[in-house]
This record gives structure tokens, sequence and C-alpha cells, in this order.
């Protein structure tokens, strides 16, 4: 499995390194704005950076679904599929490696968003806390900052991000499976993306909102997570019968 | 050693492998013959579990193929299919990574004499260059059975001279050897036996020696007489 992981990090290595490229000149630019005291300058980048690190995440999602597409349609799945490996640990490989890299960018994102939140903070002789809790709070009343709310606001958004790849991933595969050969079975695949995502949410929503903060998301977490295995398995259990390469 | 019963492929309409039922056995060079869309890909691909049967199977060692036959299974596609930022060397790497039977020695030592050098990008390289490194890659394999297609593909003289000695090389006792070709003056040389098949549907499976023994004729005239007019390159 880890040689699996191995080599599809090194197909997905590319995009990284330019979404990394990108993430640091934005920061150089930053931190020149800053200590030159710049407003124009790091109110920008600091825009451009939170346009980064929310679109830096999809686009490894979107990857990761790309790097499968190819796998399944082109010549190049020979090199996965010829080899001893089960659909499960192919795809489980695919996933985790996916699931990591979302979960390793998402921690990097909101570290570095933490910091220049900090530095900026300092500049108006802010608290960054008081500052965090105030935007929290406007977004949803019911939202504070306690360990507990962020760790499950955290685990809810790592768990809908690998639930919307997955579920991509499952519309993929039944399309490519079930439709070998057919130009257009990316408008199935994408059509099957849409009604997926809808009784996904349709059933996560049914969590009462009446409950505590730590409680819906936790729960709506769990049942994106189980979503997320399911789809998962039946994704490689349909690879396994029916897909040729 | 490698057998398929009632296998048929469909591609919607067309049928590319209609209910081909043979039987190839270990220590034989098999020359599978016939002439664009006879099915010669789409069998081996089968075989090699990289393509799912419309129906009938394909059995190895007795077994339907699975995960555990890719293990003794060397299948070398036609086309090239490494992924793009390869170097000749990350090719074995790879190999090596998910092959226990590959050898990275042997790998090295093919390339040598094929003077090919291991940190050239594959992308790079010409459509002989990358014809020999296949066959490199397939045959540092110590598997049970080869299935090469169209070695012989977009090649130099030379180079085809390189191929066919490799491919000799691999051949002992215990191993099968499966090769598609159009080259069929070519394969003539290298094979003992021959699979033809026409339109998806096998024709017959003969013993060279035995064709022209009893028959009176080779390789090459038996593929004229079956496909007639039908293209005969090289």
């Amino acid at each position: 499995m880890l040689r699996l992981m191995k080599y599809e990090l090194r197909k997905t290595l590319n995009v990284k390194l330019v979404l990394a490229a990108v993430t640091l000149i934005a920061e150089a630019a930053f931190l020149i704005g800053y200590f030159t005291r710049n407003e124009t300058l790091y109110s920008l980048t600091a825009l451009l950076l939170f346009m980064i690190a929310s679109t830096g995440i999809s686009v490894i999602g979107l990857w990761s679904l790309i790097v499968l597409h190819r796998d399944m349609n082109t010549r190049q799945g020979y090199m996965l599929f010829m080899t001893p490996n089960s659909c499960y640990r192919i795809l489980g490989a695919k996933i985790l490696e996916c699931g990591l890299s979302i979960l390793l960018a998402g921690a990097f994102f909101f570290l570095l968003g933490f910091l220049d939140v900090t530095l900026v903070m300092r500049l108006y002789n802010e608290n960054i806390w008081q500052f965090l809790a105030e935007m929290l709070q406007t977004l949803n009343e019911r939202l504070t900052i306690t360990p507990a709310n962020v760790l499950a606001v955290l685990f809810w958004l790592l768990s809908s991000w690998l639930c919307s790849v997955i579920t991509a991933f499952l519309a993929d595969i039944l399309a490519t499976s079930l439709l070998y050969g057919k130009k257009w079975n990316w408008l199935v695949a994408f059509a099957l993306f849409i009604l997926l995502n809808i009784g996904i949410n349709w059933v996560i929503l049914r969590v009462p909102a009446t409950m505590s903060v730590v409680a819906q998301f936790a729960i709506q977490g769990v049942i994106g997570l189980a979503f997320s295995a399911l789809m998962g398995y039946i994704s490689a259990t349909v690879m396994e019968k029916y897909l040729s390469v | 050693m490698l057998e398929s019963r009632e296998l048929t492929k469909k591609f919607g309409a067309k049928t590319a492998v209609d209910q081909v039922t043979m039987k190839l056995e270990a220590g034989h060079i098999y020359a599978m013959l016939g002439p664009n869309g006879s099915g010669k890909t789409t069998w081996m691909k089968m075989a090699a579990g990289l393509i799912i049967p419309t129906s009938g199977e394909v059995l190895f060692e007795d077994k339907p193929v699975s995960l555990e036959s890719r293990a003794h299974v060397a299948y070398m596609s036609t086309e090239p299919y490494f992924y793009a930022w390869m170097t000749i060397r990350d090719a074995g790497k790879y190999y090596a990574d998910f092959f226990e039977d590959f050898s990275m020695e042997k790998y090295s030592e093919m390339l040598k004499s094929m003077e090919l050098e291991e940190e050239l990008k594959i992308r790079t390289l010409s459509s002989g260059m990358v014809a020999k490194m296949k066959i490199a890659l397939t045959l540092s394999r110590d598997a049970k059975v080869y299935m090469l297609d169209e070695p012989f593909n977009g090649i130099d003289l030379l180079a085809r001279d390189e191929i066919r000695k490799a491919i000799l090389t691999a051949a002992v006792p215990e191993k099968l050897l499966l090769l598609s070709s159009h080259l069929v003056e070519e394969m003539e040389a290298i094979a003992d036996r021959a699979v033809f098949i026409r339109n998806g549907r096998l024709v017959e499976v003969r013993d060279l020696e035995e064709m022209r023994e009893t028959d009176g004729v080779s390789m090459a005239d038996r593929y004229r007489e079956i496909f007639g007019h039908a293209e005969v390159n090289g």
C-alpha cells in the first residue's frame, strides 16, 4: 500500500509543487508589504493567500480525480492495473494519499493564515483570539472558540472534503466502468456526482441543529466518513468486477 | 499453462474476440498471427487481466486469471504506457517495487547491451528505443508467461536483431512466450507454434515443425492461405 501511495504522490507532485510555489510567492509579497508597512500590498496579498488556500485544497482533490480518470482511461493505467494489486488496494492508496494531502494542506494553510493574521493584528495592537471569536460569531452565533468546537469543525471539514472527493471518484468509476469507451461518459459522471451529493447532503442535513456544536459537527463528520467508506468500497468493487483499461 | 475457454469480448456492437477456446503450453514460443483488428491484442489484455471478458474465461495454471496470476504473467503492451515523468531507471524501479520476480541487475545489463542510458526520460526516446526498453523491462522479470504484443513494431533491423536475441534467451522449457506481430517472416525465425486468429475467431493453433512436415508449408504460406488477400506487412 505504501508503495502505491508513493507513486500516487509522485503523480500528483507537480500540481502540489506549483501550489506551494504560488503560495510562497504570495507569502513573500505579503511579508514585504507587512515589513514595509505597505497596507495595499499586504491587504491584497492576504486576500490572494486566502483565495489560494480555499482553492488549493479543491485543486488537490480535483487533481487526484484527474489522475484516477487518466489511470482508467489512458494507457498509463496499465502501469497500475497489470501489477498484482487489487482494486481495493489501488483505490485505497489513492484515497489515503488524497486524504492525507488534503489534511496536510489544510493544516499548512490554517497555520499560515493564523500566523499572517497574528502579524496584522499586532500592527493594529489587537488580540488575535478576540478577533477570531468575533469573526466566527458573525458567521454563526453558536460558534465560540473552544478546543472541542475547533476540533469538531476541523473534523467535519476534513470529512466533508474527503467525502466530496470519494463521491467524485465513485461517479467517475461508475461511468468509466459501465460505459467503457463512450466519449460522453464524463457527462454521466458529472450528473452522478451532482445526484450523489444531493443525496448525501440530504442525509447529513437530517442531523438536528438544536444539539451542541460539537455533537452536530461530530455526527455530520462521522456520517461523511461512513459515506466515504461505503462509496470507497462500492467503487473498488465496481473496478474489480467491471473495469477494463 | 494458459488457456481460454469460450472467451468473448464485445465492445458495443463489435465483437473483438469471439468464443476463443485454446490451450497454450509451457516450453513453446507461440506466434499470434492475424490482420489488424483480428482480436490478438484484446485476447492478450484479457489474459493479462486488463480487460474483463464479456463471457468465457482465461485460465492460468488451471485457475482463472487473478491478482496471483498477474505476479507470474509478464505482459508488454504495444502502446507506450509509462508515466510522463519517468526515466528508464524509474521504470525499472517501478517494476522492482511491484513485481517480486523483477531483477534490476538483469534490467541494467539488458539496457547496457541495448545501449540505452538509464537516466534518459522515456518521453524523449525514439519509438525504437522505447521498444527495446519495453522488452528489457518485461524480460527482466522471471515470469512464467511472457506476452509481447507487437515487439517489433516500428523498429529498425539492428534493433530487431537485439530484441530477437533477448526473446530467444528468455525462452526456456518451463516458460511460455506468446508474441503477436504482423511481421510473419520475422516471427517464423523465433516461434515454434502459431495461433491464427481471424475476425476475433480462432482459426487454428499449429506446431510449425509438424506443419512444415505434413503440409509442406511455412508459417508465411499458411498465413497467406488463411487470410487470403489480407494485408501482410513485412
